[in-house]
Formats: C-alpha cells, sequence, structure tokens
C-alpha cells in the first residue's frame, strides 16, 4: 500500500501543499518546526481520522486561516493498494458558527467524492507510526495502553470500531444512570438494558484485545530475543478489567472465574463472566455513582523474564521493548491486511545505536513506502541515503526534492 | 444591537433568533419582512401564537397535542382501539399517519429514556401506557419508538413494564431503506435487515 498524492489546505503550518509521493523510503530533514512531523500527522489523520499529537482537531487548522470568514482544512491523497485501483481519500474540517452553543468544527470524510462516515474510513489506508513518545505505552499511564490497543484494532476490525463507539455511549449513560440512582431519582431495574449493551459491546472488545495481544506476543518476542541477544523474555500480559485480581497485586487470579487468558475466549463466553462480575458489584457502582469493571479499566502490563517493565525497566530495557512492540505491530498489520501498510518514523531513527537502527531499516524493507523525519541525514548509512527519496521541509513547504538514485 | 434599532425590532429578532434553525441573519430578515407586512398578516401571525399555546393541551389519552380532548384520533370510533403504537414525539404520529396503512390508536411518550439528559422512565408517559393498556382492552402494543439506542433502552423499558399485562408487543422492523441501493447501506443496518430477513 502507497500514497501516490498528497494534498494539504491550511492544515498545520502547510498553506498549501501539493505532491507526488514516489515508492521506497522518503527522508523529510529539515530544521525544527519546519513540518516533517505535520506531513506525518496528515496521513496518520487520514488513516485514522484522529491526530497522534492533539486531541484537538481545531490545533489541526492553519491559524493563518483563523482570520477567513471560514477557517478550513482540507487533507487529500490518493492510495494504490496491490489488491485495489487507485482510491481518493479526502478530509475537510470546517469549523462552522453553532450559534448559542459557540464554534463548531464539521469533519466531512469522502472516499472517491462520496461523503462517508468516519467507520468507512477503516481500511482505506492503514498506517504504523513510530514516534519517540511510544516510550509512554510503557512508561504512561494505562488509558495510554487502551488508546493504543483502540487505535490498532480500529484500524482493521469494523466490528472492533463499531463496538468500541457503542460502548463509550453505553458506559456514559449508565454512568448518568448510576448516579441518578444514587441521587434516588432512578431505579435500579433501569439498569437492564444498559448492562446488556455494556456487557455484550464490551466482550467485543475484550475479545479482540486479548487476540490482538496473543499474536503480537508470539512476533514481539521473536523480535525482541532478536535485539537482546536471546537473553530476555518478552511477556505482553493482558488484564481486562473486568475480572477480579487477586489482593490488588494487579496479577490475575483466573481460577476465580475459570477463565483461562491462554486460551483465545470468544466474545459470548466473556459476555457472560462480565455480566455475572457487573451483577456482583452493582450495589458499590451505585454508591460511587460510576461504573467500576469493565474494559474502561483494561490494562496492559509488559514483562521481561517475569519483571514488569513499567515498574523495573531501564530505560535501555523499555526503548528495547516498544521497539520489538511497534515492529510487532508493523508485521500484524501485513499479515492481517495482507499487505505492507505505510509506515511513518518520526524522529525515532536517531535515538537508536547503530545495530539497532540498521536492524529496524532491514526489518521494514519490504514496505511499500516509509516516510521518515531526522533533523540530521548523516546519520544514515550511505547506502540508505541513495535508496531514499529526500526533501527538505522549510516553513511548511517543500524546498528542494532529491530522487533516490538507484 | 446599534441605538439605530428600535427597542421593538430588536426584541423580535432575539426571540426569532432563539428558534431552532433560525440565526441572526435569518431571524432580521423575518423581522424587516414582517415590519413591511399589511397588518393583516401579523396580526394573523400573533393570533395564531397565542392560539398555540392557549388551545393546545395534551390529549387525556395518548397524549398527543390536540385543541379538543380526547383528540380527533382517540375520538374516532372507527378506528382500532385494540393496537396502541408508541412514538418518542408528536411529529412521530404524523409520520405513521402519512402511511395511510394504520387504523390504530397511538400513544406519545414525550421523550426517550436518556440518563444523561436526566431523562428517566418517570418523565414519560410510561405509567400512563401500562394504565391505558390495563383499562382499555388493547391486544397490540407496536413500539416505534426511534432505532437508536435511547429509542432501544425505552423500547426494552416499556416491554419489561407491560409484560405483567399480558399484551402483546411488537417493535417496528428495521431495514433497508425503499430505493435504496444495497451496496451504499452501511453495515449494521445490513446486517439487522439480514436478521430481519423474512420469507417471501
Amino acid at each position: 500500500m502507497r500514497i501516490e498524492h498528497l494534498s494539504l489546505q491550511n492544515f498545520r503550518n502547510y498553506a498549501r501543499l501539493e505532491i507526488s509521493l514516489p515508492e521506497g523510503p522518503i527522508l523529510l530533514h529539515g530544521a525544527n518546526a519546519q513540518g516533517k512531523t505535520s506531513l506525518l500527522e496528515a496521513i496518520y489523520y487520514l488513516a485514522t481520522s484522529r491526530s497522534p499529537y492533539t486531541t484537538s482537531d481545531r490545533q489541526l487548522i492553519n491559524w493563518n486561516a483563523d482570520q477567513d470568514l471560514l477557517p478550513f482544512a482540507k487533507i487529500g491523497a490518493e492510495v494504490v493498494t496491490t489488491s485495489r485501483a487507485l482510491n481518493r481519500i479526502e478530509i475537510t474540517l470546517t469549523e462552522a458558527n453553532g450559534g448559542l452553543n459557540g464554534a463548531r468544527l464539521n469533519k466531512e470524510i469522502r472516499v472517491n467524492g462520496v461523503s462517508r462516515r468516519v467507520m468507512d474510513l477503516i481500511g482505506q489506508i492503514n498506517v504504523v507510526m513510530f514516534l519517540p513518545q511510544d516510550m509512554a505505552l510503557i512508561e504512561g499511564a494505562p488509558a495510554e495502553r487502551r488508546r493504543y490497543m483502540n487505535v490498532t484494532l480500529c484500524q482493521t476490525d469494523a466490528e472492533y470500531c463499531q463496538a468500541l463507539a457503542t460502548f463509550d455511549k453505553v458506559l456514559t449513560q449508565r454512568n448518568a444512570l448510576l448516579r441518578r440512582i444514587a441521587d434516588s431519582d432512578g431505579s435500579p431495574d433501569e439498569l437492564a438494558f444498559w448492562d446488556d449493551q455494556l456487557t455484550e459491546s464490551g466482550a467485543v472488545l475484550v475479545a479482540g484485545r486479548q487476540r490482538l495481544l496473543r499474536e503480537l506476543e508470539v512476533k514481539a518476542r521473536q523480535i525482541h530475543r532478536d535485539l537482546s541477544g536471546n537473553e530476555e523474555d518478552l511477556e505482553l500480559c493482558y488484564q481486562p478489567g473486568f475480572m477480579p485480581t487477586a489482593n490488588n497485586t494487579g496479577q490475575l487470579s483466573f481460577d476465580v472465574l475459570g477463565l483461562d487468558l491462554n486460551r483465545q475466549l470468544d466474545a459470548g463466553a466473556i459476555a457472560g463472566q462480565f455480566r455475572e462480575r457487573l451483577g456482583e458489584t452493582v450495589g458499590e457502582e451505585i454508591a460511587r455513582g460510576m461504573t467500576l469493571i469493565g474494559p474502561q479499566r483494561d490494562e496492559l502490563r509488559l514483562l521481561f523474564n517475569g519483571h514488569d517493565l513499567g515498574l523495573y525497566g531501564s530505560r535501555g530495557q523499555t526503548r528495547t521493548a516498544v521497539m520489538a512492540l511497534k515492529l510487532a505491530e508493523l508485521e500484524w498489520m501485513r499479515d492481517v491486511v495482507g499487505e505492507w501498510p505505510i509506515l511513518l518514523l518520526d524522529e525515532v531513527i536517531a535515538e537508536l545505536d547503530a545495530a539497532r537502527r540498521a536492524y529496524l531499516l532491514d526489518r521494514i524493507d519490504g514496505a511499500n513506502q516509509v516516510l521518515l523525519t531526522t533533523t540530521e541525514p548523516e546519520i544514515f548509512t550511505a547506502e540508505f541515503l541513495q535508496r531514499a527519496t529526500r526533501w527538505e521541509v522549510r516553513q511548511g513547504q517543500i524546498v528542494t526534492v532529491s530522487p533516490a538514485s538507484s | 444591537m446599534s441605538k439605530a434599532v428600535p427597542q421593538s425590532v430588536t426584541q423580535l429578532i432575539e426571540a426569532f433568533s432563539r428558534l431552532p434553525g433560525v440565526g441572526p441573519k435569518t431571524a432580521s430578515r423575518l423581522t424587516y419582512y414582517l415590519l413591511r407586512a399589511p397588518d393583516e398578516m401579523t396580526q394573523t401571525l400573533a393570533a395564531a401564537l397565542v392560539d398555540l399555546k392557549t388551545k393546545t393541551r395534551y390529549c387525556s389519552v395518548c397524549f398527543n397535542i390536540t385543541e379538543d380532548d380526547p383528540c380527533p384520533i382517540c375520538a374516532d370510533s372507527g378506528r382500532d382501539a385494540t393496537q396502541v403504537v408508541v412514538v418518542e414525539e408528536p411529529l412521530d404520529v404524523l409520520a405513521v399517519e402519512r402511511t395511510g396503512a394504520y387504523q390504530g390508536r397511538y400513544h406519545v411518550l414525550h421523550g426517550a429514556i436518556s440518563p444523561v439528559e436526566g431523562i428517566g422512565p418517570e418523565d414519560l408517559k410510561i405509567r400512563e401506557l401500562v394504565e391505558r393498556v390495563q383499562k382499555e382492552g388493547v391486544l397490540e402494543v407496536i413500539v416505534a419508538t426511534n432505532p437508536g439506542m435511547e429509542g432501544d433502552a425505552t423500547a426494552m423499558y416499556l416491554q419489561r413494564q407491560l409484560a405483567p399485562t399480558g399484551v402483546k408487543t411488537t417493535r417496528l422492523a428495521r431495514g433497508l431503506p425503499t430505493g435504496g441501493d444495497l451496496e451504499y447501506v452501511d453495515s449494521i443496518t445490513l446486517l439487522r435487515a439480514l436478521q430481519g430477513r423474512h420469507e417471501i
């Protein structure tokens, strides 16, 4: 899979950009704050309809456009896949006057000129992005890891994506109802519908996450062995938030429910168990006015040789594990989708030592398209620089283009 | 607004812009249009606005908006009193009426269950429906709430409340729009249509 043409209008610091993208590696270089990362962000945004850097889409609109009567940003790409013909994908963000509620942001998605919903974007473009802040996957809060699982699965699994949207809505409604019941404004028998929806959609999330992590683990473990010279064993330990943990150690006591996380569970079995546990917790949930168990509390721990990396890992070990996880994700997506996703590497190369840099570049060699950003192109080998197309980015423009010489 | 505009004009512009779908521009246009319109027109409009609130009320049977109680549909002895279609809003009654295929009666809930908006079952005309079913010899309740999460929550709550009365409770089928193109239908709608398929 690769992008053949990219067009940006009022996106971040790009007032206007129309550029064709060749196959193979594209190296974006230039000083800081010139727009290298924004270009990767635009591609990521087209694939997932969200930014890896910000939760507010408004920030994506070029601030010079703010002066305009109707500020807007437009991102479009022509994508070629090995199996299908060319697809044109376009997202337009428009600031609309929302009357009393202040300004609203309209997001319009078009695929081949036809207006589509966010859900229909799934699978149009697949990307895997490497970021320096991926370290937060291990060092950060559990929400980071849930977000990681969601974004990865939403790119490939429409059913998961649908369940996630339903789950979020149900959770908000159920929490509101629990607060109403706590205030004696509602009665517990109103919970039945929301409990059904919560456990049904929640079970799809748990099953999807479990499957993803089992498949990632096999690949990540092998890559991690390669990287660490066969010394350490990497494990992805999934802790579903609806299951009881033994004395708050974070360790799961599987036998409590008779569920075996080493086997793939189906959503039906999970929904039943989840429902049962929900029944036991409902008293406390009403007292606290919120849903206490479920995938919104899922956790993923990375272990090496049985030790928790988030707690005991050194910076180097963490970096190695993150790289193994991301490379595993790349290969997982390639297997699921049936072709290489587009790879986006933001500044990660500079943080690696020569051996790992070589390993990474070798591992992604099969990809149809790789976009890398760097402030120092010197760190790449002459051989790589020869193969790569080099773009110099300056103030929201691509000023020089040096095509690959081979 | 500037002092060049008289108070009475400003007042109407502001009143208009509070209406749904009307922005400040449309509000000004409507106001200046009325300013130039014949007196008769503004008086009719004013009278209509007053009547809207003073002459209408809820029908004591079905809770639709009506001038006469019971409403014309409930008062019509030609309509089947054993069938009741339950809808969220009065406008939904019109939608079902437009099909011309329904000869039973209605029940308007005035909303759907949504804890986030603070709407619980007691805020809707659900208790009244259950009483009606118990008293009036209703044989079938057709739940026609919107096919979204809140509508579904309301439907399920209704079903549980109505179960003890033994009345037959049905829900509108969901599926493909007439004249639609299968390839452009979203997957959830198609899935529902597949689940709800029937023999031909």
